[in-house]
């Protein structure tokens, strides 16, 4: 007996341990303390989706009724004085569920709910078809496999990697302005960026944080302040007097902060990996090769290296996936990578803070290969986002 | 604050009732030695959830719903399947009363500590992830009322102290009823379980016929009323029952209750007239001093 019993045990223990494996289907993003704050920022913020759910003896209030696709955290409150159930319906078919919601408990209910109508209910007393509310979920994700959730999970962390790493150095920027220690702050301002510059379309994503922290003077409309790293530069390298922009270095660290409590709700897709690969390449040939994304410190080459890095891990962690459907895709990338980076090399220069040349000091020339190399790589980075959708 | 208490009442009594008999049985039938691992199993089931909640929370993760339902699911039907295990060992056990040899009855129960833990640890731990997440909620909403926390810690305060009086009530039975009454009582908890454990299954979507209900009595049993708390904590009775539920309960109930009490085959004991039923003194006075 004892034996078999032995043999019997090996089920719920390993059922139990490959819940704890982070990467099996089991688990779903849970709301981080910043989704809050998201919130409140007022974003039309497609990824941080808290919505708040008031389930009383009488009612089932859902706060929004039309919500993006992709993770939603429903913030259920049970303010009855009954138990509560609070179900979300796909037809007959329950997508998840909470029992047990005691009076005067809340509770967090986080589910990735792809396009199509759905059925909150609120069970009080835990009875009956409950109390229903329609929803509708337009857009976002469809169900992803095994390679592209491991394709977006990788990516995630590289972009919460490249957003932490851009805190302390911006902090520091920051702390040498309001010494008023120009020099300093001039070697400073390139390395700060290249973390953002190296995950933009992440950053983009999120709609408001882009305009405040990278705005160029020459792309303001109307009524929009300037601020941001261009306004510090700017400050940095025509002499004007640093206390004036000390609150716009205040507000940059406070927005790159936000950044990285929001990039755990980032809507990340195999698709939009690919597509920001692309606009990458694109802010390389818009901005960089031309010279008028750092038209004051002319670090633009510092931007260049970043955005092709950040197109790069892209395609490395989309590899896996494209290779299934289109392998002569992945290898048309990997040569024109290298290339870019191989035609970017002898620019380097260890000695210049963010570790490449000024570049006023590169020729017309010298810009056109660039452009040249940049022009061959975009080409193909324009098929991966369709192709990591399988739509080779 | 009611409905908190009576869902702490009801998880607490789903964990302590097996315990409860499971401990006596081992009380009574003199395998003492084998409570340590009863300890241990209880102290895993209250730990692994907790740390599987607080390792979740740590990485920003949740379990998905299917995964909640089918964990508590599949851990539900492997728990019946010891209970029942240990059901046709108590009545093995039962079988040597006819010898009048306590020690012969201990050799019965020859038992692995590992098995007897094991039980123990899934009786409490089925459900320890929801009665976790539940303690959560109810603590968390303590900044604005302390209520909610109370009433769940009283409930599974009453639990233990019920899943205790059970115990004394049931190591002072006589040997024969006991084996008899808590052997049924358990099959009858178990197929309650078993339910339970297919219900989570058809939740998750791995077992189809969510929406066919073999009846339905909830406006006369309401599930949150205490009687309908009580029925759950005890019985798992889930007043609106699928098809797929009352068939498992009936396919399990039925004919493991029928093996059980069937008459035991006893080689033509020495006319053990039930008047002189075997009351085992030492065995019960042992009983008294737990």
């Amino acid at each position: 007996m004892p034996s078999r019993a032995r043999a019997l045990v090996v089920l719920p223990l390993a059922s139990l341990a490959a819940l704890s494996l982070s990467s099996c289907g089991a688990l779903v993003d849970a709301p981080s303390s910043s989704s809050s704050a998201a919130a409140s920022a007022g974003a039309s913020d497609a990824a941080a989706a808290s919505v708040a759910i008031n389930a009383s003896d009488s009612a089932c209030q859902v706060a929004k009724t039309d919500l993006p696709g992709g993770v939603t955290t429903f913030s259920i409150t049970n303010t009855g004085s009954q138990v509560t159930e609070v179900y979300v319906y796909d037809g007959d078919r329950i997508v998840t569920e909470k029992e047990n919601i005691g009076p005067g408990t809340s509770y967090d209910l986080t589910v990735d709910l792809t396009e199509g109508k759905y059925q909150v209910a609120c069970k009080p007393g835990m009875v009956g078809d409950g109390i229903r509310q329609a929803i509708a979920v337009t857009g976002g994700t469809s169900q992803l496999t095994a390679a592209e959730q491991t394709a977006v999970d990788a990516y995630r962390s590289y972009v919460q990697q490249q957003a932490d790493a851009t805190v302390p150095l911006v902090q520091q920027l920051r702390d040498a302005i309001a010494s008023g220690d120009r020099a300093k702050a001039q070697s400073l301002y390139a390395p700060s960026r290249v973390g953002w510059e190296s995950v933009e379309p992440v950053a983009e994503s999120f709609g408001d944080l882009d305009p405040r922290m990278d705005v160029r003077e020459a792309d303001l409309e109307a009524g929009q302040q300037f601020t941001g790293w261009h306004r510090l530069e700017k400050a940095l390298w025509t002499g004007e007097d640093l206390a004036t922009v000390v609150p716009v270095a205040d507000q940059l660290l406070a927005d790159v902060k936000e950044l990285s409590q929001r990039v755990p709700n980032a809507a990340i897709t195999p698709t939009s990996i690919g597509n920001g690969a692309k606009e990458l390449l694109d802010e390389v040939a818009t901005g960089k090769i031309t010279g008028e994304e750092e038209a004051f410190s002319h670090t633009d080459l510092v931007d260049f290296k970043g955005n092709v890095d950040g197109a790069q891990k892209a395609f490395e962690v989309l590899t896996p996936v494209v290779q299934a459907n289109d392998p002569k895709l992945v290898t048309e990338l990997t040569t024109q990578f290298a290339a870019v980076q191989a035609a970017l090399a002898p620019y380097a220069d260890a000695e210049v803070p963010g570790g490449y040349v000024s570049y006023d000091t590169v020729t017309a020339d010298q810009r056109r290969e660039l452009a040249r190399v940049v022009d061959a790589l975009s080409e193909p980075l324009s098929q991966l986002g369709a192709a990591a959708a399988g739509q080779a | 604050m009611i409905a908190n208490f009576l869902i702490g009442l009801r998880e607490g009594l789903e964990a302590t009732i097996m315990v409860s008999i499971l401990v006596a049985f081992l009380v009574k039938t003199g395998r003492r030695d084998r409570l340590g691992a009863v300890r241990w199993g209880v102290a895993v089931a209250v730990a692994l959830p907790v740390a599987i909640a607080v390792a979740l929370a740590v990485a920003a993760k949740a379990l998905t719903f299917e995964a909640q339902e089918l964990l508590g699911g599949t851990l539900s039907i492997v728990a019946v399947a010891f209970v029942t295990w240990m059901v046709f060992w108590m009545r093995r056990a039962g079988r040597s009363l006819a010898s009048h040899l306590t020690d012969k009855m201990r050799a019965a129960v020859g038992v692995s500590a590992f098995a007897v833990g094991l039980t123990a640890f899934l009786a409490v731990g089925r459900e320890g992830l929801e009665t976790v997440f539940f303690v959560y909620a109810a603590g968390q909403a303590t900044g604005q009322t302390w209520q909610p926390l109370v009433g769940a810690v009283l409930g599974l305060a009453v639990a233990v102290v019920l899943g205790w009086a059970l115990y004394r009530q049931t190591v002072k039975l006589d040997l024969r009823r006991f084996f008899t009454w808590t052997g049924a009582a358990l099959v009858v908890v178990a197929g309650g379980v078993l339910a339970y454990g297919v219900h989570d299954l058809q939740e998750a979507g791995v077992l189809p016929g969510l929406h066919s209900l073999a009846f339905d009595v909830s406006a006369q049993v309401p599930p949150s009323s205490w009687y309908g708390e009580l029925l759950k904590g005890v019985l798992n009775f889930s007043p609106a029952t699928t098809w797929a539920q009352a068939i498992a309960w009936t396919a399990y109930v039925v004919p493991v209750l029928a093996l059980y009490l069937r008459p035991q085959r006893r080689p033509a004991a020495p006319a053990a007239s039930s008047s002189e039923a075997p009351r085992l003194r030492a065995v019960r006075s042992d009983a008294h001093a737990a």
